[in-house]
This record gives structure tokens, sequence and C-alpha cells, in this order.
């Protein structure tokens, strides 16, 4: 099936998210498309599936023009789009998950799941995957979820998959293993539409490769007229930033010792675990999401009570302090969710800046508070973070991702406190914004500030890190120091109980 | 403000446009006059003779200001408190016991009678606030269901330990002449509206200017960043329930000492003065100098009906249907607004 997009726009308001692109999917072929966050290439792949309807533009299947009303009719039309978060009923089994809105139903009205556990085995011969049908996805692991969600395209006879961010969740073997069934899915004739921002998954699997940048289509070129620098920097317009580079420095003193703290984590206890960070370090903590990061971190933030086990930070116990203690004591905190976590979107910009630092002096005055000193902390923090937005009294909402996480990034490290812990810093910001992120985090580290990186996103741990610990089903399954950490061996741990544990 | 001004100025106009609509068909149903009901309507609200119904509005906005306020001050602070009603009844039953058996000079009884319906009215609140901290109990739910006991202990002490059983009602002793809230000379209007004015203008301040106020702000828009950010967030709870309950409290002192002398059973409930207060907060997206022109508002509603069935004959329940309808609005407005802030959550452009 050749699918057609020609001259695509899509306006939001004054905005243009998508400027005139005209796309082509070709049986037989996958065709990546690229680009930063807020490229357009999410609201393309939109309009293709019938969410979004364009300004301008037509879509067209084998030459004939199609309107989609809603995502049914492009499904019905052979389109499948597997989302960057699933959308899978927990406590439903696979087999349900997967007919649901497309179930066999007999004369009277019953449901034949036995006819749609025959086309299941069916499609899981062909493709040479599967999954248990009759297991409830809460009991699944991520990669299994992935496949659900490619098999509930396939149930639907799709011929155009589209697949946004398909190896976000996964680690280096998974992904492979994914590519394995993308690669059958080609050989079969189906068209393949990857949205992804990792080149090296680009130029793995492609046959096409789309870069987009700021809503328009840069270019479209086979993989093999193509290079990975020149589509990088096609996406960023303009040369690639240097790569980091860490000094080797001594570390300094134990700064957070966490000593066998445990944490009531989803359905089971977290831990216990034990490391220390030390001054002038960056310890990253790679691992699946969902492996008891978040209650970790949580824990030792003063968000998520304990069950066991002691952190002290500097030599005093963190026991029984609130989280405005532990702030006060040297601690500053990144979190993961700056939408609901980092900011309050609603409030001015000038008003984010100052959280927590309300109490002191230079923004108190009695019982007032000092709007100067709070409008021009917040204009410094623009200016020394570079963030971009209409100024201090603008609303935090108005901010891109990326200007949202840099004001978050320099309120907590302008605070400058001897721990920082960092939850995926940089997750759905530009590649702009990530450079910048990054070296603020190693100038910390230069500085001799201790800083506790949690990352789901390995690259960053691997390139930030100066010892790694890999968490895995809320234990760390292991500990590597920077130097002889090696992608495969941290993956491996990172999806079975540690085979071998490696002490650096 | 300059951003809410925008926000908040046009659902209002289009608001009114509707209200005006509506009333137009409702005149039509109860086949009333139209121009006659329209100035029945404002002679009830604005008018009278020496402007005697203006001052009567006057008199029910400082109530419904009051608890607008009250209701303000949580919900800003991102907390669900319901329960002004409770609040309000327990205020008004301290200030009507210490005004009727307090000896002493009537200025101190007054003053005395004041503060503790603000201490009583601010503790009942707390206890919503500890019962949500300490015992798991939602705001939402422990704040109304509280407004029960209020009520029910307010009907048993006036009906049975406090009784003035001559009077033949369920009701309280007078409270002596001298401890009245005097009134603007030549009018009715007792002078507890200056109270809430400068009730007003200090919410306005703190929620504007003061670092409890921002806290609670913070807190309001967004718990999980107030907490995560090292606010004190349990102060921010009892703290704001305090304040709220208190203003709350003072509201029932002011109906005792000002309006009615006494506390008669069910006399700060019928009105609903409280859900009043509640609607007219929503009605102006919780903007606080907005706030009591809102509430002014719905008192000129109120008696304004009055007025429009004492001239044109128009049933005052018209006036209550408008009521009605206006809630209604508010109701579709505050689910556009959330629907508006998950829109605006997606920040990545997709």
């Amino acid at each position: 099936m050749q699918v057609d997009l020609s001259g695509v726009t899509v306006r939001f308001g004054t905005l243009t998210a998508v400027d005139n692109v005209s796309l082509h999917f070709s049986p037989g072929e996958i065709h990546a498309v690229v680009g930063e966050n807020g490229a357009g290439k999410s609201t393309v792949m939109n309009v293709l599936f019938g969410l979004i309807k364009p300004a301008v533009g037509t879509i067209a299947i084998d030459g004939a023009e199609m309107q989609w009303r809603n995502p049914q009719d492009a499904i019905a039309r052979g389109l499948g789009m597997v989302h960057q978060h699933f959308m899978l009923q927990d406590s439903m089994s696979v087999l349900e998950n997967i007919v649901l809105c497309s179930e066999p139903v007999s004369n009277l009205g019953f449901v034949k799941f036995n006819t749609a556990r025959a086309r299941l085995r069916e499609i899981a011969e062909t493709y040479g995957i599967g999954v248990n049908p009759e297991k409830r996805i809460a009991d699944l692991s991520v990669t299994e979820r992935q496949i659900v969600e490619i098999l509930k395209v396939l149930y639907r006879d799709a011929a155009l998959l589209i697949l946004d961010e398909p190896t976000a969740v996964l680690t280096p073997q998974e992904a492979a293993s994914l590519f394995q069934i993308l690669r059958n899915f080609r050989a079969s004739g189906k068209s393949i539409a990857l949205i992804t921002h990792k080149l090296d998954e680009v130029m793995e699997i492609a046959d096409r490769v789309s870069v987009m940048r700021a809503g328009k289509l840069i270019s479209t070129k086979p993989i093999g007229e193509t290079s990975k620098a020149e589509i990088a920097r096609g996406i960023i317009g303009g040369e690639l930033p240097a790569s980091l580079t860490r000094a080797t420095q001594a570390v300094g003193e134990v700064v957070l010792a966490v000593d066998g703290l445990q944490a009531r984590g989803v359905g089971k206890t977290v831990g216990p675990v034990s490391f220390d960070v030390r001054r002038g370090e960056i310890v990253g903590i790679a691992g699946i999401s969902g492996n008891g990061q978040t209650q970790i971190i949580e824990a030792l933030v003063g968000l998520r009570a304990t069950t066991g086990g002691q952190a002290s930070l500097l030599g005093h116990t963190l026991r029984g302090l609130d989280v405005g203690a532990r702030r006060a004591l040297g601690m500053s905190y990144i979190p993961a969710d700056r939408q609901r976590v980092g900011l309050a979107l609603e409030a001015k910009v000038s008003e984010n800046a100052a959280i927590g630092r309300e109490g002191t002096k230079a923004f108190r005055n009695w019982l007032f508070i000092k709007r100067a000193a709070m409008t021009s902390f917040a204009r410094e923090l623009i200016e020394s973070y570079h963030i971009k937005v209409a100024g201090p009294n603008a609303r935090t909402s108005s901010m891109s991702g990326g200007n949202k996480q840099k004001l978050i990034v320099g309120r907590e490290l302008s605070r400058g406190t001897p721990l920082i812990i960092a939850e995926n810093p940089t997750w759905g910001v530009d590649i702009g914004a990530i450079d910048f992120i990054h070296r603020e985090l190693i100038r910390m580290r230069d500085a001799g500030h201790a800083i506790l990186l949690v990352s789901t996103e390995l690259d960053e741990v691997l390139a930030l890190s100066d010892r790694i610990l890999v968490l895995y089903e809320n234990q760390i399954a292991g500990e590597f120091a920077a130097a002889d950490a090696d992608r495969l061996a941290i993956g491996e741990l990172m999806t079975s109980r540690s085979k071998v544990v490696q002490v650096a | 403000m300059d951003i809410d001004f925008r926000n908040q100025l046009l659902p209002c106009v289009s608001v009114f446009a509707w209200i005006f609509g509506i009333l137009l068909v409702l005149m039509f149903v109860a086949n009333a006059h139209f121009g006659e009901a329209i100035s029945g309507f404002l002679n009830g609200a604005f008018g009278g003779r020496n402007l005697a119904y203006l001052l009567t509005t006057l008199s029910r906005a400082t109530l419904i200001v009051g608890m607008a306020l009250a209701v303000m001050i949580s919900f800003r602070a991102g907390l669900f408190n319901i329960g002004g009603e409770g609040q309000l009844v327990i205020g008004g039953l301290a200030a009507a016991l210490v005004g009727v058996y307090m000896p002493g000079p009537g200025w101190l009884v007054m003053a005395t009678g004041i503060v503790a319906a603000m201490a009583a009215g601010g503790l009942w609140a707390v206890l919503a606030g500890v019962m949500q901290l300490y015992v798991g109990v939602p705001l939402l739910i422990g704040s109304l269901l509280l407004n029960y006991p209020a009520r029910y202990l307010g009907s048993y002490l006036v009906g049975h330990p406090f009784r003035d059983v001559a009077s033949g009602l369920p009701q309280t002793h007078l409270v002596p002449n001298e401890a009245w809230l005097p009134l603007f000379s030549g009018t009715r209007l007792d002078m507890g509206i200056l109270f809430i004015a400068l009730m007003s203008v200090l919410a306005v301040i703190y929620c504007n200017s003061t670092v409890p106020g921002y806290r609670a702000r913070m807190n309001g828009l967004a718990p999980e960043f107030a907490r995560a950010s090292g606010l004190p967030v349990k102060r921010i709870v009892l703290q704001s329930l305090l304040m709220s309950g208190a203003i709350a409290g003072l509201v029932g002192a002011l109906a005792v000492f000002g309006l009615h002398h006494r506390f008669t059973d069910g006399m700060l409930v019928q009105p609903l003065y409280a859900w009043t207060g509640i609607i007219a907060v929503l009605l102006v997206g919780m903007v606080p100098w907005a706030v009591p022109i809102s509430g002014f508002f719905f008192a000129a509603i109120q008696t304004g009906a009055a007025g429009m069935e004492r001239t044109a004959d128009v049933p005052k329940e018209i006036g209550l249907i408008m009521q009605a309808v206006i809630i209604l609005f508010v109701a579709g407005r505050i689910s556009g607004v959330s629907l508006a802030g998950k829109s605006g959550e997606n920040d990545n452009g997709h």
C-alpha cells in the first residue's frame, strides 16, 4: 500500500506547527522520520492517522485521495499506530486488549474469543512474534507490552505501521529484537513509519530518512545517500555541539550515604539499596523505568516514607526530616515530571523561579514578598541559563519543554548545594537543551558538588557518570566504573537478575 | 492579574448576555410586563425610599461577600473547604452566647464575641484539615460533613439549654442593646459592612503580596510542586483553613451583632450564605479583587428578585431560577477551564 502525504500544513492558532510537508510511504520500506521535539513529526503522524485535520494538504492511499473524519477511518483503510505511551488496559488480558473495539461478534452478541485466538496465532506464526494471549497486561514486561501494541495493529490488518519512539523504554537487546520484527514486516511488504530521535537506530534499520525541523521538511533521502552527521546537521540546523569532555578528577568526601534504604513500591518493597555519592562525582543510576528509581529518589528527597535503612547527607541523618529541612541541609532536586512536580504551570516564571527561596531575607520583608527581588532573580536565571521566554512575568506554561526544564535546572543548580539529585533531567527536551543541561551538570561536578543522576536514557547515564549503578526489580543489580562501563553488559543487567556483579 | 483579567472578563460578559436572554424568556412565560419587572428588579436591588432597598442589598452582600472571602482563601490554596456553613454557624453560636451571657460594657462584649466567633469558626475549619492530614478523610468530604454537627449543635443549643422560651421560637435571648453593631446614622444598615470591606482589602493584600499567600497559591496551583519544593505543606493547609474558618466565624458574629441580635435556629443556614459565597468565588475564578463585586452581584439578584415580585407580580422563584442558571454557567466554565489546562499540559509541540 502506497501512502502519500502531500503539502500538509497544520496550524494551531497563529502557530504553524507543520509547514507544507510531503512524505511518501512505500510498501516494503522502513521510512524514518527524525527531528527534535516540537519539530512537528508527531503532528504529521497525527494528521496521517486522522487525529488532526490539516489546514492544507491531502492524504492519498494508492493514489486515491482520502478524507479522515477520525482515526477509525484511517484504521479501516489499513493504517495502524503504536503510540509512545502504551494505551493498554492493565487489568485485562492480552487477548481482550487486542480485540478491543474490533471484537469478532457472534449472532447472539457474544465475543468469539476462539476466533480471535486463532487469528492471533496465525499472526504470531507469520511474523515470529507472540505473547501468551491469556496473560494480564499488568504481568507483562515492557517489551511484551510493546509487542501487544504491535499485535493490536496487526490484528486490524494494518498495511502501514506508524511507530512513535518505539525504543524509548527498551534496552539495547530488546530494541534489537524489535528491529528484527520490523525487518520481518518489511519482508512481508508492509510499510513502516518510524518516528525516532536516535540516529543510530535510523542508520541501522531505515531505508529512507526524512528530517524535520521547526515544522518544515528539510530533506528526504535513501539511507545510502546520507550520513549520520548530515542527518544530525539537518535536525539541529547547524553543526553538532562538540562532544562532552569529562576530566578525571579525584573525588572528595562522602556527601550522600545510603545504607540499606527501603521504601514501599508498587506492590512490593524497593531496596534495600546502599551506595555513596562523593564530592566531585556523578553517580548514575541506569535502569528501565519502573524498577524502583522513583521510589528511591522520593525516599531520599523526603516525598516518600522509608520502611527501613537510612540515608545521611554530610553526616546528618535524614530520618524524620521533611523535604524543606532536607533541602535546607544541602540538597537540590530536579524532578522527572516538570509539568506537575517541577513547576506550577499557571504561575508566572518569576514565581516558579523563587520557589523555596521565598522565606529568605532576599525575598521576604516581614510578612511581605519582595516582588521586585523575585523579578530580578528570574531575569538573572533567564540570562545565565539562556531561557527563551517573554520575560519574568510570562506565564510558565507559555515556555517550550526545553526552556521549562532549563528554568528548573537553573533554579536548582543556582542554589549551589553539596548534593544535586537529577531525575531524567533531559527527558523530552531538544538537543540544544540536552547539551546545555549536561554541560551544567558536569560543571557542577567539576566544581565539587556530588550529583546523583537517575535516567532511563542509558546513553545519558553513560555520557555523564563517573560510576554507574544498575537497577533491576527494585535492587541494585550491579555497579560499574565509567571506564569499564559496557553498554551491552549494562543492558543485560537492566533486564535480568545479575549474573555477574562487578564491583568497581 | 493582567493575564487573569482578560481571561475573566470575556466569560463574564457572555454570562451576563445569556442571563439577560434567559430572563426575557422567563418573563414571557410568567406573563409579566417586561419593563415593569426590570424596573421592579432594579428598584428592589438598588432603589427604594431613601435607598432602603440598596441598603438591604448591601446588608445581604456583607454576609455573602464575607463567606466568599472565606471560600476564596481556602480554594486558592487548593483546599476544597465547602464547610463554610458549619464554620459560619459555629461562629454565630459563639458570638450569640458571648453576646447574651457575658457581662461587661457593650463594646467589650461585642469585641469578645467577634474574637470568639472567629476562633470557633477557625477551629471548626482546622478540624476538617486535621482530619485530612492525620486521619485521611478528604477535605471535601470532611468539611462538608462537619456542616451537619454544627447545624444540629446549633439547633440543640438554642432549642434547649439556651432557648428564650418566652419567644416561642428556637432562639437565644436578645443580645443587650449596648452590644449591637451601630447603624449608619439615618439608615438601618449596620456597620458590619466595614469589617467585610476591611477584610476584602486584607484578603487582596494577603493573596497578592504576602509570603504565606504566595505559598498557599503555589500549593493550590500545583500541590506536588509545592511539596517537592519543600514548602511547609501541612502548615499551609492548617493556616489557610484557620483563616478561612475565622472569616466565616466573623460573618456569623456580624449576623448576630448587626442583623439579628440573637441566634435563631436556621438563620444562617436558610439564606444559603455559604453556598452563595462559593458560587460567587467560582464565578470570578478566584481573582481576589473581583470576589467582593461578585458577592454584591449575587446579593443584588436576591433582593432584586424580591422587588420584582412586589411590583410586577413576577414570582421571586424566577430570580432563584436565574441564580441556578448562573450556577450552571459556572459549572460549565469550570470544566472548560480544566479542559484548557489539559491541552496546555502538552509542552512538546506534538
